[in-house]
């Protein structure tokens, strides 16, 4: 055995090796076994963070190998790439022979064939070989499928067959890998992912990349008109939601509320809730009326910055409380007017009315704060995720089929016997599930031999 | 909460059902063994109804949702899953020695989920999905599928020393043939990869719509992966020579580690995006 394996020439071995289950068994194993290093180093992460958890000789021993970034290394790419040409190569060696088998089946019984085939039953009959193969062939047809009938030396051959399918089934799932396989790399190539924050009123058309410095166009732009952010009772969060329109030529040609799990789709460009966050300080609502109760409007006050009234001076928010004494939410601003001192005092937000007590020309109550917030979105365009979906389909039906269904064959051989009677053969085979098929010989059996009767 | 009462009625209903099975075994008594499956289907009743319940009552509490989002869930949710998928091997193949290998996982996972909050809390935004449930129930009965078949891998591993050696007693001596075990082991992961493979590829699905990413190697992601792989090896293993049998029932085994480092250990152990587990 082994003396013959070494005179093939080196092309056929390397053929060898790469057709072999085994290799595919070893190449799971490894691909298995490497890839639970990257679960336990995590991935892509700031070197400074892997400074503190490792040694300097074993951070340079990981960053040599690639460990910190595994899945994406050239030796784990390779393991792919060896894991795709195994695959394939085990495609071409076998798929021809068993597109071969199936084109063209044994349609006749032979004695080799008879001998090897698990199912079989024999029994003769009186009569003429002619008239039985018409009732067999008939009881054939009803109780599995409807034969080919061959006629050779006098003999007569019916041969049927069941979910050849199944004989598919591994390579469609082979197949459904590559496509997986292709869809990826087309997303890669034409597709980009990039991440963005956009605060509220604000439009960006254009994305950084992750990963690199690029900047990527996206041909529109998108505006965030408002965030908010919804709590259940218990305060934990509900829902995070993102007012965007779509901008193009300086008009909305499209407007929708993202939340997680249901992003925004513009010319293949997808935008995902992802994350959020304040933007710039809070400001104060102040309100201004006079002593009348005539409305002056409402001001925005950034913290510590002053701002002018009209014939009045300044008015300035220094300090805000979320409880002030048990009052609630207020505000401490400082008032001044030219040729006075400064006043300072506290506006209750649950109490716009209070400030009537300072008997000044002006009233002011505090509205609340408001703090300009921003949206984070995942921005991600990938032209092969519908290819990967269809290899993800392929995928599921090819094991259905590989998995769940069984190549059956019937044969009957009906031959004239030395004593004048017919000679009858009846014998099956199944490519998988025996336990199965076991019964539903017996039934095709018992359906042959009644249409004797 | 009442369905917390029924799971804890059902956990020790999986004690009884394995206590019995495996003292059908010990006993060598067919009765006791019948005791073992009526306890395994009143089991299943009384965990679906407290599943119906756990849902009912979260539309009760104004966040209603599939009761399969938080460990507790899924904890009892498997559980749930291996008694089914088992009860179905036992009616398929008619052999209750399969039950002592069995029923103490679901047993020993509804004593875990016991130690975990079982309070109704309301899904954070990311879990707020139609995806949950085609993802978490086909994960699920993959998983299922795959501790009844490492169970019945045991078997063949204890079944095939002594076959080997030509003897049979005790215990071992009434389990089921290497040849119908090796078999079984088989039919339960083609049960059980194309579930499990469905659940990696709706998880993917959710994860493109969630974040525009379908693939970003995340532990939980890359541990499915690896279960998909040793169970693939398996698969490949079965039909070479000088890899099926010991070998592919020592895969079965290996796969279902995989599966519970996959499904808890991540969580426990590893940080991710599955964050069930870390709170």
């Amino acid at each position: 055995m082994v003396d013959e394996k070494r005179t093939l020439p080196p092309m056929d071995r390397v053929w060898n090796f790469f057709t072999s289950v085994k290799l595919a068994i070893i190449t799971l194993i490894v691909l298995a076994s490497t890839s639970i290093l990257g679960t336990i180093i995590e991935q892509n992460q700031p070197p400074e963070k892997y400074h503190q958890i490792y040694e300097d000789w074993a951070f340079a021993l990981l960053d040599r190998v690639n460990l910190f970034d595994m899945y994406h290394s050239t030796w784990f790419l390779l393991l792919l790439v060896l894991f795709t040409v195994n695959l394939s190569c085990c495609t071409i060696e076998r798929f021809p022979k068993m597109l071969k088998i199936v084109r063209n089946p044994r349609t006749k019984l032979d004695e080799n064939l008879e001998k090897t085939l698990s199912f079989s039953d024999r029994w003769k009959k009186k009569g003429a070989l002619s008239d039985w193969t018409a009732k067999y062939a008939g009881a054939v047809s009803s109780s599995f499928a409807k034969p080919k009938v061959t006629e050779e030396g006098g003999a007569v051959h019916l041969y049927a067959e069941a979910g050849v399918a199944s004989r598919f089934g591994v390579y469609v799932t082979h197949l459904s890998i590559v496509i997986i396989f292709i869809g990826a790399i087309v997303g890669n190539v034409f597709g980009f992912k990039g991440y963005v924050n956009i605060p509220e009123g604000e439009a960006v058309s254009q994305v950084p990349v992750r990963g690199g410095s690029r900047m990527q166009d996206l041909g529109f732009s998108v505006r965030c008109n408002a965030f908010s952010l919804e709590t259940y009772p218990s305060g934990q969060p509900k829902a995070y939601k993102s007012d965007l329109s779509v901008i193009e030529g300086g008009r909305e040609v499209a407007r929708k509320t993202i939340v997680v799990n249901d992003p925004l789709q513009h010319n293949g460009i997808w935008f995902y809730q992802s994350s959020y966050g304040q933007s710039g300080g809070a400001t104060a609502k102040v309100t201004v009326t006079r002593k009348d109760g005539t409305p002056m409007g409402t001001l925005s006050l950034a913290a510590n910055e002053s701002v002018p009234i009209a014939g009045y001076g300044t008015l300035r928010g220094v300090d805000y409380n979320q409880n002030f004494g048990g009052n609630g939410p207020a505000l401490q601003v400082v008032v001044e007017k030219p040729g006075q001192p400064s006043a300072s005092f506290w506006l209750f937000q649950g109490r716009p009315d209070l400030d009537r007590q300072r008997a000044d020309s002006l009233v002011f109550s505090f509205g609340g704060l408001s703090s300009k917030m921003f949206t984070g979105l995942q921005v991600a365009k990938d032209p092969g995720v519908n290819i990967v979906w269809l290899g993800c389909a392929l995928m599921v039906i090819g094991l259905l089929m590989a998995f769940f269904l069984s190549h059956q064959r019937v044969w009957v051989r009906l031959s004239p016997g030395t004593d004048g009677r017919v000679e009858v053969v009846l014998a099956a085979s199944a490519s998988r599930n025996r336990l199965a098929f076991e019964k539903k010989f017996e039934k095709i059996l018992t359906g042959v031999k009644a249409a004797g009767q | 909460m009442s369905n917390v009462i029924l799971f804890n009625l059902a956990t020790v209903l999986f004690g009884v059902a394995s206590g019995l099975y495996l003292g059908a075994l010990y006993a060598k008594n067919e009765k006791i063994a019948v005791a073992g499956t009526w306890t395994c289907v009143l089991a299943a009743v009384v965990s679906t109804a407290a599943l119906g319940l756990r849902w009912y009552e979260s539309y009760q509490m104004g966040i209603g949702r599939i009761p399969v989002t938080n460990l507790y869930e899924s904890l009892v949710f498997f559980a749930w899953a291996v008694n089914l998928f088992y009860l179905f091997v036992e009616r398929k193949y008619g052999s209750r020695t399969f039950g002592a290998f069995v029923m103490p996982i679901a047993f020993l996972t509804m004593v875990f989920a016991v130690y975990n909050d079982s309070s109704i809390q309301p899904l954070v935004p990311a879990l707020q999905s139609y995806w949950l449930h085609a993802h978490v129930i086909t994960c699920f009965i993959g998983y299922a599928a795959f501790a009844v078949s490492a169970g019945v891998a045991v078997m063949y591993l204890l079944k095939a020393r002594q076959e080997a050696a030509k003897v049979s007693m005790g215990v071992v001596g009434l389990l089921p043939g290497c040849k119908t075990l090796d078999d079984l082991v088989y039919r339960t992961i083609i049960w059980g990869f194309p579930f499990l493979t469905t659940g990696i590829i709706t998880g993917a699905a959710w994860a493109n719509y969630a974040w525009g990413t379908y693939w970003s190697w995340d532990p939980k992601e890359t541990w499915s992966l690896i279960v998909w792989l040793v169970y693939a090896a398996f698969l490949h293993a079965r039909i070479t020579r000088g890899w099926h049998g010991k070998r592919a029932a020592i895969l079965s085994i290996v796969g279902f580690l995989a599966t519970v480092m996959c499904y808890l250990g991540v969580n426990l152990v590893l940080s991710g995006l599955h964050s069930y587990g870390g709170g």
